[in-house]
């Protein structure tokens, strides 16, 4: 039956092949199990064991290490050793909110008074009463992003995941609660499922950074480099009018995390492309303002190896 | 509503939104499965699900529910078709 569809329609094949790209050693159940055990540690401590562990890093994977220096290249313009001063940064920020995240994910009010400094435009948040779409990506303490969102909008958050990354990080990271569900993309009618928690006037949490390497991607210039980018998010947002609010938490340089809202905007019929540009452009000012915390450790720019 | 009705709503949905190639849509029938991972199904992907019920909703002229599960409804164009029927039903 597949036949049925016309040839463009059947690009999706690598969707199909199971494409991993994302994974790379930090993703592994140890370094997870390893951070929680650190957990007791306090956190002063603990931050530096991390940046100790994470400055080991980039001798150990060389593909990760090379990736990273691309992307500080295109979003700094640093060249020598201030490129490998920066390149290092990347992998201990990394681990540093990678220990945060684990340690600290199942004591989140705590967490929200003691390493939570300044929300800056909550007010968006407290403006939009029905379903909405809080649009992420993979820089700073994403995760903790969605969790202290959800405790602030007081509507449950569906926060949408990788399949593999929902069955081998659940205990970890994936838990349900505090208003929180992680739904994996693993079925397609997850769409389906999202589009009526939208319509109650929940809220979807969901990454619009990595491409999934299917029709449902869009290329849009990323610091001036073709990149491709799901259109998944605009597409929920044009079917039930359900505004995107891009929303980041980053750690600043007193270790004390700072959460950005962004300017709240609706994807119209047919304009799905033209919102996903504005995303990218939210998310081009975040990360020229943390370079450092992208923790995309692949080439964005050819994620399938183009 | 009829089935054969419904059912040809659906095919024109197809065509129109998820630009499926015309001369194939006699083929498809009520058993036609319709998500992707399914054996012989129309592969629909998640993106395709949006479209679909957007289709939907502006073909028949009622809100998809609110309901958790609607998955069952989307399995194929015969449970597709029955749910439709049941909405306008006033089900």
């Amino acid at each position: 039956m597949l036949g049925l569809r016309v040839a463009a329609r059947m690009a999706s094949s690598i969707d199909q092949a199971g494409q991993r790209w994302y994974a790379h050693s930090y993703n592994h159940p140890n370094l997870y199990r390893l951070a929680a055990t650190l957990g007791w540690v306090p956190r002063r401590l603990r931050l530096g064991l991390a940046r100790h562990i994470g400055r080991l890093a980039p001798s150990r994977m060389p593909a990760e290490r090379a990736a990273i220096r691309t992307a500080m290249t295109r979003f700094t313009g640093a060249t020598g050793s201030r490129l490998d001063t920066l390149t290092v940064r990347v992998f201990t920020d990394f681990a540093m909110c990678f220990s945060d995240l684990v340690s600290t994910n199942r004591q989140i009010a705590a967490l929200r008074s003691s390493h939570v400094g300044n929300v800056e435009g909550v007010e968006r948040l407290a403006s939009l009463p029905g379903g909405l779409i809080s649009l992420t990506a993979h820089v700073g303490n994403w995760e903790l992003a969605g969790r202290l969102l959800a405790g602030r909008s007081a509507r449950p958050t569906h926060v949408v995941v990788a399949p593999d990354e929902a069955e081998a990080l659940q205990r970890w990271v994936r838990r349900d609660g505090e208003g929180v569900r992680f739904v994996s993309r693993s079925r397609p009618t997850v769409s389906l499922e999202l589009l009526a928690a939208l319509r109650r006037g929940e809220v979807v949490g969901v990454q619009g950074d990595r491409a999934l390497g299917t029709r449902g991607d869009v290329e849009v210039p990323f610091f001036g480099h073709p990149a491709r980018f799901p259109l998944g998010p605009f597409r929920l947002s044009s079917a039930v009018k359900a505004p995107l609010l891009p929303a980041f938490c980053l750690l600043d340089s007193q270790y004390r995390y700072v959460v950005k809202i962004a300017e709240p905007f609706v994807a119209a019929r047919g304009e799905e492309e033209a919102a996903a540009r504005t995303w990218v452009a939210a998310l081009e000012a975040i990360v020229r303002e943390y370079p450092t915390q992208w923790f995309n450790f692949f080439d964005i720019w050819a994620p399938f190896g183009e | 509503m009829e089935i054969d009705k419904a059912l040809e709503e659906l095919k024109d949905i197809m065509v129109e939104r998820l630009k499926f190639e015309p001369s194939r849509v006699p083929d498809l029938s009520l058993a036609t499965a319709l998500p992707k991972g399914i054996e012989g199904s129309l592969g629909l992907d998640s993106l395709d699900f949006i479209e679909l019920s957007v289709g939907i909703e502006e073909r028949f002229g009622f809100v998809i529910d609110e309901a958790q599960d609607l998955e069952a409804h989307f399995q194929s164009l015969g449970t597709l078709v029955e749910y439709i029927k049941s909405r306008l039903a006033g089900g």
